[in-house]
């Protein structure tokens, strides 16, 4: 049964992988965390980057791309992923479409000498779409 | 390398929420934990699931957004509830990815045991050897649960330091609405009509009433809900005394029905 674990390790197969995590951005919460992070402190970094996916999708600037959506679903992102770059690394957060009312999603963290940002963001949008798609 | 639900270097002592808890853990106890505002499941010492009647059940969470049909659930909970293995049985017969199920299970988890864990002076009642029906899915560690409950009140908190916009019933306020409110915040509000209070709110839209709590306190300290104050005083009330307002004011008799149904099935 592919669960949050299962999806984690693949997350971590992907060249470079320092640490991952599966967040809720509502409450901080992190749902499961793999590897390292960058401040040592899965926990604590869940609940930083959630402010960060937060902030992305809720701005308005940013929910006008909206594609067709039923009105009567729980309310989805617009946002897909938000990238920051650092001098060492990459961080992709990548929210997590579910058929209930959820606020999830997977943060990636690249070594930046390694990893592949352009291969890892698809990457890692099909494992979110595998994570709740048996 | 393995995930792990929390990888954090354990502190005992620090984040003791519930000493009862605290020992059942260390016994590695397998029972039901039942306070004031809600059950926790303890399966070897871990809490396993979790249940409040502050909040909506894992049923209400999946069949509210469409990802199970009602139908699909009872079917589980009648074929698989005796036996314990809801949760497997869902995934097994394909009603629901795993995936899905695990990340459903433990905000649920996670939700009602904020509210079980509560300030309460009322006594706790541990029955040992009680299970859920709903089977392993992805058993916590009891500092985990603590943790991230003190976490929670200290979020909430920082959003706005009030909590009667916990409990109470909530009224839009008067002035005009010019403030651009995130659309989740949004299908909150408009269901803020003077009566619903969070827990309400939160199973008409099948969301986690943490979750609401967070979009209350925020809309409430971008001033556009107020709790509604009870009828003052005069109506008999003793002078000097203070109400303080209760998680579950108003429990939802459907789950309360629920709840006694499963406890019987044990």
């Amino acid at each position: 049964m592919p669960g949050i674990d299962e999806c984690l390790l693949d997350v971590m197969r992907l060249p470079g992988a320092r640490g991952a995590a599966v967040v809720d951005w509502t409450s901080g919460l992190a749902l499961g965390t793999i590897g390292e992070s960058p401040n040592g402190d899965h926990e604590a970094t869940a609940a930083e980057t959630a402010e960060v996916a937060r902030m992305a999708a809720e701005q308005p600037v940013f929910a006008q791309d909206r594609g067709p959506h039923d009105p009567a679903a729980p309310p989805v992102p617009a946002v897909e992923d938000v990238i920051v770059t650092t001098a060492l690394g990459y961080h992709i957060l990548r929210f997590v479409e579910t058929a209930f009312d959820s606020s999830v999603f997977l943060h990636l963290w690249l070594d930046r000498s390694e990893g592949n940002l352009a291969l890892s963001r698809i990457k890692l949008g099909e494992i979110a779409e595998r994570l709740v798609l048996a | 390398m393995r995930p792990s639900a929390t990888a954090r270097p354990e502190t005992p002592g620090q984040t003791v929420l519930s000493p009862m808890l605290q020992r059942l853990a260390a016994e590695r106890a397998t029972g039901a934990l039942t306070r004031d505002h809600g059950i926790l499941y303890l399966a070897d010492g871990q809490v396993v699931h979790a249940e409040s009647p502050a909040t909506p059940g894992i049923d209400v969470l999946l069949t509210t957004g469409g990802a199970l049909r009602g139908d699909g659930w009872w079917d589980a909970v009648a074929q698989a509830g005796a036996g314990q293995r809801v949760g497997r049985y869902l995934v097994d017969s394909g009603r629901i990815p795993g995936g899905a199920l695990e990340l459903c299970h433990l905000g649920a988890l996670y939700d009602a045991a904020f509210f079980a864990l509560a300030p309460t002076s009322a006594p706790a009642r541990f029955r040992y050897g009680v299970r859920h029906w709903i089977g392993p899915v992805r058993p916590v560690p009891v500092d985990a649960v603590q943790r991230e409950t003190l976490r929670r009140r200290e979020l909430l908190d920082r959003i706005w330091p009030d909590a009667r916009t916990d409990s109470a019933p909530l009224a839009p306020t008067a002035g005009p609405v010019d403030t651009p409110v995130p659309p989740r915040q949004r299908r909150v509000l408009d269901l803020v009509d003077g009566v619903r209070t969070a827990t309400d709110i939160a199973q008409e839209l099948g969301r986690s009433a943490f979750h609401i709590l967070v979009d209350l306190r925020r809309l409430a300290a971008a001033g556009l809900v107020e709790t509604i104050r009870p009828a003052s005083s005069g109506t008999g009330r003793p002078a000097g005394r203070i109400d303080f307002p209760e998680v579950t004011a108003d429990p939802d008799v459907a789950l309360l029905r629920r709840l006694r149904d499963a406890l019987e099935a044990l």
